[in-house]
This record gives structure tokens, C-alpha cells and sequence, in this order.
């Protein structure tokens, strides 16, 4: 062998330094900051879009990763609070709602234009919601936009019945009053002849479709009696409840009472697109060298799979406080791969929950960096209450109460164990609310709310449950067993990821150790799962997780509404949806409250989901980006976003960045909200006045 | 010769159609579609939506359809970018991969050819030893271990280089290593192998006898000889190089074929996923049959019927 002493000493010494040069960088981790951490000097900000967006097209898109993108280069009539997500003014300036909460009017600022310099309008608004509601247009997204008068009927390509007489058959004429949550018909806003066609009772719809119209008469013979020798006239765009009162005065009608509206409109599909580009160049609109965007940014490039480049546009009507040059979007799918470059510096922040679990508790300890706050989300099992033995509400019960949820998130990490439905932390108001009524609720049996807290985790009772259902559990040497349970009936579904795993092999033991049953685990890949769980084709248990649209707590308890609900259990109950439709109508926030809560606990009493938490937003951002902040749906208006070169006014100590005051952003969002506040003055000094009139 | 080429180019039509079939029932037979979402969509607009992409025409109808429109050339538009085709997602995509792999069978070639020229003739050296062993390394550490690897030390630790995305030569370096490393390692155990056998040889004795100089005798007749086994290698390794970058671009995020391929099919995009199957298997077939073609330039003894 050749190999010389010499030469081997050479290679250790040089292996030697290699050694401590990788040691002395790798403490580099350690300092202050995670990772490299300078302020870009070209006032740009570099960020994630998760997957390559679907399309530029503010209709299209349903991810929460394409809506942060979105937000920058489209406006619509209000903005999201870069705080709290409650809406601020943007194109509009300020808004009024009627006394019933079903109609709104919004006045629009005149200074408000397009990239391409042409005024917005409020016929623009009209012309963006009825695009997006197009039947042909296919958006996924349009039951957002369902509130609106008629709004679902045109959507779903339904036609009204006319009578010979010229006369329309009503909704009311065939299911009685009562039915169907009845609005004014009184008109708030300003009187039109069109705002007046709008106040009338609901129409009934029918498909415009021969065939599932048959089907639909077949089952209804009162509704085929009375549609007899009548014409169907399809549902237009011109019948939807938007109407234009002039170039600046938007009306929209909705056909229930919906107090939650106001919070949907800051979503992307209410944003305004210009019809002239739409019409020009059809689908191909979108391409950077065609778009007309209204956002306080303007695409500058797209390089799909790569990076969309934004610059901010001078015309935008509040250029003046906006104050990033520019935003690199990149589109990324690894989690992984975001995090390595957060580290390497060359984004300044990540999306919520693209920290891997295995990382958490090292980037815990950039308490500047490491966002922690609750999410408006929901990590729960649902059951199929179609199937036996989960048809059995006390099997049920007993499988919610023998999971240790403390345990459970503890070992998630970012998570907060809960045993309702609506998230906690992020309904303060709501919450206070929901206690008192559950305690009302649940004297009413005989029980106390402390008692319902309970539910966190009582194996004890569980096993009770469990023999009551006719599924004695015994004690056999250390362990439990329940020889009677149908095992073979019951599985837990869930999508194929490594997180979903853990947490069913979690519940899995749990299930074993405090029931003695071991529910088998099927995985499946998210489209196939998705459909499996919605027609209800599985056995026993599917996991389930929901994000909020919007920051309200029916975004929540809206998936046990109606009978063809999203809840994917097969629960349905016309109690809950009066209840709803009470709360719903409601002016009053606190009775509201009281009813939506009243709902909530007549779901959950029935168990046929198992909530078991609230996770945590779980996201960074370097300290010298400002003005963003861990909001419950780390949604970030960024107008309001900067970069700050003075390393003295950095961000620090993450956990106090939603209490912290930053002068600059509140002064900005003061000045916004000026217009609404002076709007709700003028009402308010006008509804004193009209009470202290003395009556005639 | 040519008839040979003709035949193999005619081979390779129904053998597209028949990945594409393949592919088509497969995409069919997993429960799910593109339009899947968490929230219900309203029956009538998922009715609208089926009716627009032929979804509720006869499955065999469906199928011709697609069959037709490849034939034809036309892949149609995305599913979920609809404002784009297939063909022009395919051409833009492209450059990235071919870039990455052509650079990367570059990289293979020349380091591998000199690591395995230089290892062979100093047989049993600390080079030659230090050499192989990297070598063996390279042949059994896949890339998706590989690239993290690599990021870690040279963009995590010593912030040399970045951790990923496109732009600049400096983005290029680690993924055209992490896809090399296998290449550049076998090319170097072949080269090596190749070469030992050779200089061994009674005709590198002759030469040597002839007393020409050792620069002619290794580059005019040792390598010759010696690298035969490595061309046989390389043309395969050309086509799988431009087919199967995926792990690599998605360890490094680049907007290369590969990812798209693998993100068309999570999205359930069936014509995006069907343009990227047959475009691949075309391009691979067509490689194959220019390595054939090239053994019968190389190798006279084999004969083409």
C-alpha cells in the first residue's frame, strides 16, 4: 500500500479544520436571529405563495397561499384590518346596512382607478360580482357570494316560475312563511325602480334543466300542481341583488339576514377586475402583458413555477402610504425548502404552519421571529352518524370523552386543545357568550358547564358510555378490552401526510388504551379522500380540519347548516337550522351570540364530530419586515407592510407584536377608517333626532 | 440500416399512444378529480363543470377524444392554469430541465472520465483509494439525501450558496452536483476499470515498444479502448438525465419539467399529466434508438435486422 504516513497525516489535519470550520459556522445559529438576517436595500419584499397559483384571476382561486397574493394587486370595497381582519375601508369609502342587515350600500371613493388609469365604478363591482357568479364561469369559490339575492339561483343555473298571470310563484307559497329566513321588503337605501324590484318576496327557483326539473316535480306533486302551464325564465345576471344607483353608490341586496357579509367582502372573490381586458383578452387576461389589476401592486413579471415580481403602482389611490417598492413572490411547495431559504436569507418570511413539527422547538427560541398566535382553524374527526355503531350517539360520546387532548397537544406542539367547534381564541366576545349559554343550556339537564369541560378527557365516563351502548368494557390483566365492539365496522380515514399520521396513530392508542379498541388506520391521497369522506363511503371515523373564511363564528357552525351541509357526517337537524336562521336575523351582536351559541351546543351535544384543537398560525418573519402580523388567518393587507433599515425599530419578542403599538401602520388604518367612523356619526346623530321627535 | 430507423420510429407512435392509454385509465381509476374541494360544490355547478370537459360523455367517447386530440398534437389547455396550454407549459418548462441535466452529464463526463483516468494509472494511490471510495459513496447515497446534504453545509452553514430556486450560475451549482454525484461515480468505477484493462494490453505494450511517448499512448490508443464501456453507459444515462430530474427539482424547487409532472398529477390536471407522459416517452424512445443507432457506428460486428 502506498498509502503514506504522511499522507494520512495530511488528510486528518485537513479533515480536522474542515470539521471546525462547519462548527464555527453551525454556531452562527445560535446568535440572536435565525439565520442571515439584513434588510434588502431595494425595499423589497421576498415571500412565499405556497403552490404556483391557480390563476391571477381574483374569481378563481380558492387556496389561502394564492389569496395573499391576490390581495396585493387586486382592491375590492373593503380591506382587511392588518390586526384584527375585521374590514376596513378601501374602495369604498364608507357603507351603511339596513336595520334587518340584508341590504347594504356602499359610497365609493371617486379617486379610485384601475392600473391602466380608468376610474372604478361602482357598475365595476356589479360587473366583477355577476362575471364571478356566471354559471359558465365555473368558480368555485361563488358560495361565497351566495348571500346575495338570487345570487345562488343564477349561480346554479335555476329558473323562476311564471304564471300566466305575469305573476311569479313564490317561495313563500309553497314551503308557508316560516320556512325560509324572510327579509324587509322595505328598501333602506336610496329609492330606485330596480332597488324596488328587489325588495320583493323571495321568487321560487327550478332547474332550468328539463330533465332534473322532471326529477325535481316527481318528488314535489304540490310544486308540479301549482307550476302547471307556467313559463321558467332562467335566473339572469340582471336579477342578482347589485345594483349601480350611480357611478359611485353600490347597492347590494341580500336575500337573508347575513351580519357577517361585511367580513366576507374582504375576501378575494369580491375584488374588482376590469371588464375591458376581460373582454379584450378572455382567459388570457391574467398574463402579465395584459392584466388590469386595481391592488396597491401591479405585476411586473410572472414566471411560472419560479417567481411573480410585483412593483407597486403609482396610481393606486393610497400609493401615497404604501410603502414597500415592490413584493417577489415565490412559489414553493416544499416546507422544507421555504425554511432553508427563510434561513439562507432570501425570504423574509413563511406562510402559516410551514415549520415542520421536528423543527418547533428550536424555532420557539427566536422568540423575535417565531409567530405563536391562535389560527381561526379546527382540527377535529368527523363520524359517519349513518352507519352503525356510530349512529349511536353514546359510542360516539364515548370516543370523543377517551381522548386526552392536553396530550394531544402537547405532542402536536403548536396546537390548543379544545372540545368545541368554533376555535378558540379568536371569538373573544363569542366565547364569553357561549359559556353563559351553555351553562343555561345545561342546567336545563341537570348538568353544570364544569362538568361539560370535562369532556377534555373522561375515560371513565367514557367506558360508562360505552357498556350503555351495549359495549361492555372490561378489565382484563393491565389493559382494557371491549370483546363487543364491531371492529370491523369502524376505521379511521385520513389523508396521506405525515402529520394526519401521527395524530391518528395518537388517537389510535388512545382509543386502545382507555376503550380497549383498536380502530384500524386508512390512509388515502387528499382528492380520493375528499370524495370518499363527502359521500359518506367510509366507516366510523374521517379527519377533518376547517380554516375560517372569514372572522365570524358561523364561518364554522355553517358546516351542519342545511340538509346538504359540508360536515361530511350525515348529521342534519331542521332545529339547528332555525336556530341559525333566528340568530341570523339577528341585529343585536349579543343575541346573536346567544343563539349561534344555542346552535353550537345543540350540535355538539349530539357529538358527530370530535373537535380536539385550535392550532397555532406557526410562521416566522424576519424582525425588519413591520407592519405584518400574525393575524388569525396570517392574511397581510400589504399596504401596511415595510421594511425598516434601523435595526433599533425591529420587530422583537413576537409574542407582544399584536399589542405592540407601530404609530406609523395604526395612524395608516386610522386615516382609512376615518370615512366609515364620520358615516356611522351622521347615522347615529340622525337616529337620535329621529327618536327625540316627539310622535304624532 | 435505415429501414432499421424507420421500423423503430414507427414503433414508437403506438408505443406513445399506449403509455398515454395507460396513463389515461390510471388517472381515470383514482377516485377524485381535479374539481375535488373540501367545500361542496353546488350540484349544478359541478354539473356545469363536468359538461364542459366532456366528463359526463361515455367513458370510451372521453377516451377517443383524448386519443384523437393527441394524435393531432393538441394537448388542449391546463385543467388548473386555464389560461395555458399543455404544449406551452411543456416548452417553457423544458430549458430548466435540460438545463440542469445536460450541465450535470457534463459535469459526469469530464470529472468522472479524468477521476477514472487518473485513478487508473496510479493504481492503489491515496487518489486512486480516495477516489473509488467517494465513488462508492456517490453510487449509494440517493440524491434526495445527497441535496439536503449539501444544502445544509454550503447554504445553512457556511451561507455560500443558495438553498434553492432558480436565477444565477451560483443557483446551479448544487443541483447539477446532487444530480451528477451517481453519474460522475459510475462513469469514474467504469472509466477506471476500462482503463486498467486496457494498459494491460498487448497493443498499449506494442505502442510502448514503438517508443512513442506516454501522452500518445495513453490519449491515442489506451483511452480508446478504455472508455468503450463508459459510451455504452453514457447514451441511457443521457435520456434518464433529461427525464428524471424530478427528485432534484423538487429538492431545489426548480421550475423544471419534473415538478410540474409531479404537481400536474396531485392536481389532477389530466391533460397537463398526459402531454408531460407522452412528450417523455417520446423523448426517451427517440434516445434510445440514437444510442442503438450509435453501437452500430461504434461496433461494427453488430448488425441490424
Amino acid at each position: 500500500m502506498k498509502f503514506g504516513k504522511d499522507n494520512r497525516y495530511r488528510l486528518l489535519v485537513g479533515l480536522y479544520v474542515f470539521v471546525v470550520i462547519l462548527a464555527g459556522c453551525g454556531e452562527r445559529s445560535s446568535e440572536e436571529f435565525y439565520g442571515k438576517t439584513s434588510p434588502p436595500s431595494d425595499n423589497v419584499m421576498r415571500y412565499v405563495s405556497g403552490s404556483e397559483p391557480e390563476s391571477l384571476d381574483p374569481a378563481i382561486p380558492t387556496g389561502q397561499p394564492e389569496a395573499r397574493l391576490l390581495m396585493a394587486i387586486h382592491d375590492g370595497l373593503v380591506e382587511y384590518h392588518p390586526k384584527t381582519m375585521k374590514p376596513i375601508p378601501a374602495i369604498a369609502e364608507s357603507w351603511e346596512i339596513s336595520p334587518d342587515v340584508s341590504e347594504y350600500i356602499f359610497y365609493l371613493r371617486k379617486n379610485a382607478v384601475f392600473s391602466n388609469g380608468d376610474p372604478i365604478k361602482a357598475q365595476d363591482f356589479v360587473y366583477s360580482f355577476q362575471r364571478a357568479l356566471d354559471p359558465d364561469f365555473l368558480a368555485k369559490n361563488a358560495y361565497l357570494a351566495y348571500y346575495i339575492k338570487y345570487a345562488e339561483a343564477y349561480n346554479s343555473k335555476l329558473a323562476f316560475v311564471k304564471r300566466p298571470d305575469g305573476t311569479f310563484l313564490l317561495k313563500r307559497e309553497l314551503e308557508g312563511s316560516g320556512a325560509a329566513p324572510e327579509v324587509s321588503t322595505e328598501l333602506f337605501g336610496p329609492e330606485t325602480e330596480f332597488g324596488k324590484s328587489l325588495t320583493g318576496p323571495e321568487r321560487l327557483t327550478v332547474p332550468v334543466d328539463e330533465k332534473n326539473r322532471a326529477e325535481l316535480f316527481e318528488k314535489n306533486e304540490k310544486l308540479k300542481a301549482m307550476a302547471a302551464d307556467a313559463e321558467f325564465v332562467p335566473v339572469a345576471a340582471s336579477d342578482l341583488g347589485l345594483e349601480a344607483i350611480d357611478d359611485y353608490t353600490l347597492r347590494i341586496k341580500l336575500r337573508q339576514s347575513a351580519p357577517f357579509f361585511i367580513d366576507l367582502l374582504s375576501h378575494q372573490f369580491f375584488k374588482v377586475v376590469h371588464r375591458g381586458a376581460i373582454e379584450k383578452h378572455g382567459k388570457q387576461w391574467v398574463r402579465p402583458e395584459n392584466i388590469v389589476t386595481s391592488g396597491a401592486f401591479r405585476v411586473k413579471e410572472h414566471h411560472p413555477y419560479d417567481r411573480i415580481v410585483l412593483e407597486k403602482d403609482p396610481l393606486y389611490w393610497d400609493a401615497e402610504s404604501v410603502r414597500l417598492d415592490g413584493i417577489e413572490f415565490y412559489p414553493l411547495e416544499e416546507a422544507t425548502t421555504m425554511m432553508n431559504l427563510y434561513k439562507a436569507g432570501s425570504l423574509y418570511a413563511v406562510y402559516n404552519a410551514v415549520p415542520p413539527a421536528a423543527w418547533i422547538d428550536t424555532l420557539r427560541e427566536y422568540e423575535h421571529e417565531y409567530m405563536d398566535h391562535p389560527a381561526v382553524t379546527l382540527q377535529y374527526y368527523t363520524f359517519n352518524v349513518t352507519r352503525a355503531p356510530m349512529d349511536n350517539e353514546k359510542v360516539r360520546k364515548a370516543f370523543a370523552l377517551a381522548v386526552d387532548r392536553e396530550a394531544l397537544a402537547k405532542f402536536r406542539k403548536t396546537s390548543k386543545p379544545t372540545i368545541d367547534f368554533t376555535p378558540i381564541g379568536i371569538f373573544p366576545e363569542y366565547e364569553e357568550i357561549r359559556d353563559r349559554i351553555y351553562a343555561r343550556e345545561l342546567a336545563k339537564q341537570g348538568r353544570t358547564l364544569e362538568q361539560w369541560k370535562a369532556k377534555m378527557f373522561d375515560p371513565e365516563a367514557a367506558r360508562d358510555l360505552l357498556a350503555e351502548a351495549g359495549f361492555p368494557v372490561s378489565r382484563s390483566g393491565d389493559a382494557w378490552v371491549c370483546p363487543d365492539f364491531p371492529i370491523a365496522e369502524v376505521e379511521v380515514l385520513y389523508n396521506t401526510s405525515e402529520s394526519n399520521k401521527a395524530i391518528a396513530e395518537f388517537l389510535q392508542a388512545q382509543w386502545r388504551q382507555n376503550l380497549g379498541i383498536t380502530v384500524p388506520l386508512k390512509n388515502m391521497e387528499w382528492k380520493t379522500f375528499l370524495n370518499v369522506r363527502k359521500e359518506l363511503d367510509y366507516r366510523g371515523l374521517g379527519r377533518a380540519g376547517w380554516v375560517g373564511d372569514y372572522m365570524d363564528p358561523f364561518t364554522f357552525l355553517k358546516l351542519f347548516y342545511t340538509k346538504e351541509n359540508d360536515s361530511s357526517t350525515g348529521w342534519y337537524d331542521p332545529k339547528y337550522d332555525r336556530l341559525v336562521n333566528e340568530a341570523n336575523r339577528e341585529l343585536d351582536p349579543v343575541k346573536r351570540f346567544e343563539l349561534l351559541a344555542e346552535a353550537e351546543f345543540f350540535v355538539m351535544d349530539q357529538q358527530p364530530v370530535i373537535p380536539f384543537m385550535t392550532d397555532s398560525t406557526n410562521w416566522m418573519k424576519k424582525p425588519f419586515v413591520k407592519g405584518m402580523y400574525p393575524n388569525p388567518q396570517t392574511l397581510h393587507p400589504w399596504k401596511f407592510v415595510y421594511i425598516e433599515q434601523d435595526q433599533e425599530k425591529w420587530d422583537r419578542f413576537a409574542e407582544k407584536i399584536m399589542t405592540n403599538r407601530d404609530e406609523s401602520v395604526l395612524s395608516h388604518v386610522e386615516r382609512l377608517m376615518s370615512t366609515q367612523v364620520a358615516r356611522d356619526a351622521i347615522r347615529a346623530q340622525r337616529a337620535s333626532t329621529d327618536q327625540s321627535r316627539p310622535k304624532q | 440500416m435505415l429501414g432499421f430507423i424507420l421500423r423503430r420510429l414507427l414503433i414508437i407512435i403506438p408505443m406513445a399512444l399506449l403509455v398515454v392509454s395507460v396513463t389515461w385509465v390510471l388517472i381515470r381509476m383514482a377516485p377524485g378529480s381535479f374539481y375535488s374541494e373540501e367545500r361542496t360544490l353546488p350540484p349544478a355547478v359541478e354539473a356545469n363543470i363536468r359538461a364542459k370537459y366532456g366528463l359526463d360523455k361515455p367513458f370510451y367517447e372521453q377516451y377517443f377524444m383524448m386519443l384523437g386530440n393527441i394524435v393531432r398534437g393538441d394537448f388542449g389547455d391546463s385543467l388548473r392554469y386555464q389560461e395555458q396550454s399543455v404544449n406551452e407549459i411543456i416548452i417553457r418548462h423544458l430549458p430548466y430541465s435540460a438545463t440542469i441535466g445536460a450541465l450535470a452529464y457534463l459535469f459526469a463526463l469530464i470529472i468522472g472520465l479524468a477521476a477514472g483516468i487518473i485513478a487508473a494509472l496510479r493504481q492503489n494511490s491515496a487518489f486512486d483509494y480516495g477516489s473509488m471510495a467517494a465513488a462508492m459513496l456517490g453510487l449509494s447515497v440517493p440524491n434526495f439525501v445527497l441535496g439536503p446534504i449539501l444544502v445544509i453545509v454550503f447554504s445553512l452553514w457556511l451561507f455560500w450558496l443558495p438553498p434553492a430556486r432558480w436565477g444565477g450560475i451560483s443557483n446551479l451549482i448544487l443541483p447539477v452536483i446532487t444530480l451528477a454525484a451517481i453519474y460522475t461515480a459510475y462513469i469514474a468505477r467504469l472509466t477506471r476499470a476500462g482503463m486498467l484493462e486496457v494498459m494491460r494490453s498487448d497493443y498499449i505494450r506494442t505502442a510502448r515498444a514503438k517508443g512513442l511517448d506516454e501522452k500518445t499512448v495513453l490519449f491515442k490508443h489506451g483511452l480508446r479502448g478504455g472508455i468503450v464501456p463508459v459510451v455504452s453507459f453514457t447514451g441511457p444515462a443521457l435520456a434518464s438525465l433529461l427525464a428524471g430530474t424530478v427528485v432534484v427539482e423538487k429538492v431545489f424547487a426548480i421550475p423544471g419539467l419534473g415538478n410540474i409532472f409531479i404537481q400536474s398529477v396531485l392536481n389532477r390536471d389530466e391533460p397537463l399529466t398526459l402531454g408531460i407522459v407522452a412528450f417523455l416517452s417520446i423523448l426517451i424512445m427517440v434516445a434510445n434508438l440514437l444510442v442503438d443507432v450509435s453501437y452500430g457506428i461504434l461496433d461494427p460486428r453488430i448488425r441490424y435486422e
